[in-house]
């Protein structure tokens, strides 16, 4: 660590794997629920399950976000942060704010929520992954424009570097197109129209520019190639990211009651997003091959490189699976996209955020890397959670497929619940990868209490 | 004038100018050079795309087709050829060491560019006038979202000959320095290159 | 025969060709032009036509990408990626053609 103020970082990080674990524990219980339907019910039903395990999703990589921005800007700005106290003072208010939210989905009901926070005056809730009441959604955007604000002041008054530009790009765009999450328009056709600019633009869009330069980051850290190499990667990275990303929203119009050209939009341009994923797979093994130096740290280069793989797969390979409209037209919604959500959000985001927390802490906590033992832990932790991933997608690949072929290619079809009785078996099987996800987490977490001798401190 | 009158007719038959002991070598930016091949993919799927779907309805893109202005799109093909020619001629005067001389071929080459935008403005004018958009039937589409994704390249190629521009004004460019002027003018030929296929494509086959 | 040029040639290799060359390129890209704008004047159609049109296309996507994108002195894969993208773009184009002739 070469600025005092980059310690921020630690209690989003902190609070980031904190959620994460909350996260996993609904996922297990949801992938119980699908065969024990009413397992926790009425306490926790399924649909509220499935929004806290979402939501929680969101607000952790959020925080990871937040954290790696908050250790990367200053070292790359080369100054303090503008206000480390307003950066922990959002950080509580944050925190505060998700749990509150968190703890209204498990004790009050969803429609009481509503009402207690004046959905009634400004209609915003209900919405998949923007369940969020309308005060939460008013604090998000308090805390985003807080933290942009820090953010920037500190590169204005520092060294702008390509990283932290698009880093920061990434980061407005993510805060700008949240506020489409404000419009609520009657006409459903609409309301799903703009209700993708936040789902889409996220997660194929402006997410993808955070995530790169997180990537370039910590590559130009472990490997010690030149900085202006991994820059020109990165443009190109955010190019394709951009153009794909934008008009690949049309993928999620092919059904929904907009015009037939979205279709052919749809189809071709979101064909092509796997491409920025792919370049991001080349430049992180090109980087590590022709490294300059042997960082300790080599858990770190392991999760960047699994970042890189991972990504391709799950949002590149598995998104492409299902992307064109005549496919679409049969799988739309099925078990074959929770394969996709599945892989994409733990290799692109989970595993980029984890890559930088991997990095970051050791230093974080005074040492350039962790004893071998903790790295080896923490190495088991990786492939564990990656590899019980890989068979959580397969898994529900078949299941998929499975689902598409007896409920809608099949000359007699049958009904949706007949079908789910049918692909128990795979569910099951889902269940006992998640089981093992969970021990890989166990695993990674362990890796931070593992003692040893720590690597003396070296300026990289 | 024996070798001349040959060259002139078969231009592969004109020496490269180039010492074949000189190693192979990328010309500008390996970079923008994927850029390229991920831009030449988007457009060979959408050409793929239109020629399959064209297969389907034969006689609606017939029609439709003929309805297209062909002659606005000679002479943007003429425009983008003769402004490749002048981005050429700014490259190889930057080798030959002339590197403010290129910025006034830079100029031409831009000039050509802007013509594209102007007569391509008319067109779209024209078809919108005519009651043409993107729900009107399959062709219109293809046709608007074809043209209008490489209007958009041009655009943007534009914006790349306007800083090499100022980059030869300043002389930036030269024999021990052609990267950025090759990273430019390798992005504007794809530009073309692209229309080379789109034209025959959209605007005569039949 | 040009002793004295592959002399100079020595001191200052090029990777992009001639003025001369560049601008007898240019002259058969442009007659190429026209002839494809007078096959659609014509409103010429069929197989034949459309494979000369595409023949057309080809030879000034060559040029373009040997000479003046400068493909020819650059590693060979480079050269092959963008024709073989021209030869598959083309090829699919015409398969796609036939399937229409058929319908």
């Amino acid at each position: 660590m070469k600025y005092s103020s980059q310690s921020v970082a630690m209690p989003y990080f902190i609070a980031a794997i904190g959620l994460f674990v909350g996260q996993i524990i609904f996922g297990l219980a949801m992938g119980l629920q699908y065969v024990v339907g009413d397992f926790l019910f009425p306490a926790i039903p399924f649909n509220i399950a499935r929004m806290v395990h979402t939501n929680l999703l969101i607000v952790w990589l959020l925080f990871g976000f937040m954290g790696a921005t908050y250790f990367l800007v200053p070292e790359e700005a080369e100054t303090e942060l503008y206000s480390p106290k307003l950066a922990l003072v959002m950080f509580w208010v944050f925190l505060l704010a998700g749990a509150a939210t968190i703890l209204g989905y498990l004790l009050v009901p969803y429609a009481t929520l509503a009402e207690m926070t004046g959905n009634n005056i400004l209609a915003t809730m209900g919405r998949e992954f923007l369940e969020q009441p309308l005060l939460t959604k008013i604090g998000i955007v308090i805390v985003a424009l807080a933290f942009l604000f820090n953010i920037t002041m500190t590169m204005l008054k520092g060294r702008k570097t390509v990283i932290s530009i698009v880093l920061l790009m990434g980061l407005w765009g993510l805060a700008i197109f949240f506020l489409f999450s404000f419009y609520n328009p009657g006409n459903l056709v609409k309301d799903k129209f703009y209700w993708w600019w936040v789902v889409h633009l996220w997660v194929e869009g402006v997410w993808e520019l955070i995530m790169a330069a997180i990537l370039a980051f910590v590559l130009i850290k472990v490997t010690g190639v030149d900085r202006e190499v991994i820059e020109k990667w990165l443009y190109v990275i955010i190019t394709l990211a951009l153009v794909t990303g934008l008009i690949g929203t049309g993928h999620h119009y092919f059904w929904i009651g907009t015009p037939a050209y979205w279709q052919w939009l749809g189809s071709v341009f979101s064909a092509l997003e796997p491409i920025p994923f792919f370049a991001m797979t080349v430049f992180a093994f090109n980087m590590v091959n022709r490294r300059r130096r042997e960082h300790p740290n080599k858990a770190a280069v392991l999760w960047a490189l699994g970042t890189g793989v991972m990504a391709f797969l799950g949002a590149g390979v598995w998104g492409f699976l299902h992307t064109l409209a005549p496919v679409n037209y049969y799988t739309h919604g099925s078990q074959i996209t929770a394969a996709h959500g599945h892989m994409a959000f733990y290799g692109a985001y989970v595993l980029v955020v984890l890559t930088m927390i991997s990095y970051a802490m050791p230093l974080l906590r005074g040492r350039a890397a962790n004893d071998e033992r903790a790295q080896v832990c923490e190495m088991w932790g990786f492939w564990l959670m990656t590899i019980s991933m890989v068979f959580i997608t397969l898994f529900l690949t078949a299941a998929g497929i499975l689902q598409v072929w007896l409920q809608r290619v099949s000359s007699t079809p049958m009904p949706f619940m007949a079908v789910q009785e049918q692909i128990s078996l795979f569910y099951w099987m889902r269940l006992w990868a998640g089981v093992v996800f969970a021990a890989g987490l166990v695993t990674y977490l362990a890796s931070f209490f593992v003692k040893g001798e720590s690597k003396p401190l070296i300026h990289a | 004038m024996n070798t001349c009158a040959q060259t002139l007719v078969n231009p592969s038959a004109l020496p490269a100018v180039a010492s074949d002991s000189a190693p192979r070598r990328l010309p500008g930016d390996l970079a923008i050079w994927f850029f390229i091949l991920a831009e030449l993919l988007a457009f060979g799927a959408f050409f793929i795309a239109y020629a399959f779907a064209r297969a389907n309805n034969v006689e609606l893109f017939n029609a439709q087709q003929l309805a297209l202005d062909r002659n606005a799109g000679a002479i943007n093909t003429m425009l983008l050829l003769t402004s490749s020619y002048l981005v050429v001629r700014a490259v190889q005067a930057a080798e030959a060491g002339q590197g403010r001389g290129a910025a006034k071929w830079i100029v031409g080459g831009f000039a050509c560019g802007a013509g594209f935008i102007v007569v391509k403005l008319f067109e779209y004018a024209a078809k919108f006038a005519a009651g043409v958009s993107l729900s009107s039937s399959t062709f219109h589409m293809f046709y608007l979202i074809l043209t209008f994704f490489h209007f958009m390249h041009v655009i943007l190629g534009l914006v790349i000959l306007a800083a090499l521009w100022n980059g030869a004004r300043k002389g930036r460019y030269g024999p021990g320095n052609m990267n950025g002027i090759e990273t430019g003018a390798a992005y504007w030929h794809m530009v073309d290159l692209v229309w080379l296929i789109l034209f025959p494509l959209v605007y005569v086959m039949r | 025969m040009q002793p004295q040029r592959s002399s100079a040639l020595a001191l200052h290799h090029s990777d992009h060709g001639t003025p001369l060359r560049a601008t007898v390129i240019w002259v058969v890209l442009i007659a190429a032009t026209i002839v494809t704008w007078s096959v659609g004047e014509t409103g010429a159609a069929g197989p034949a036509i459309v494979g000369l049109l595409f023949s057309i296309a080809f030879g000034k996507g060559t040029m373009i990408i040997l000479d003046y994108m400068a493909l020819r002195r650059a590693p060979l894969m480079w050269p092959l990626l963008a024709l073989g993208w021209m030869t598959l773009v083309c090829a699919l184009i015409g398969i796609a053609y036939w399937k229409g002739l058929a319908a």
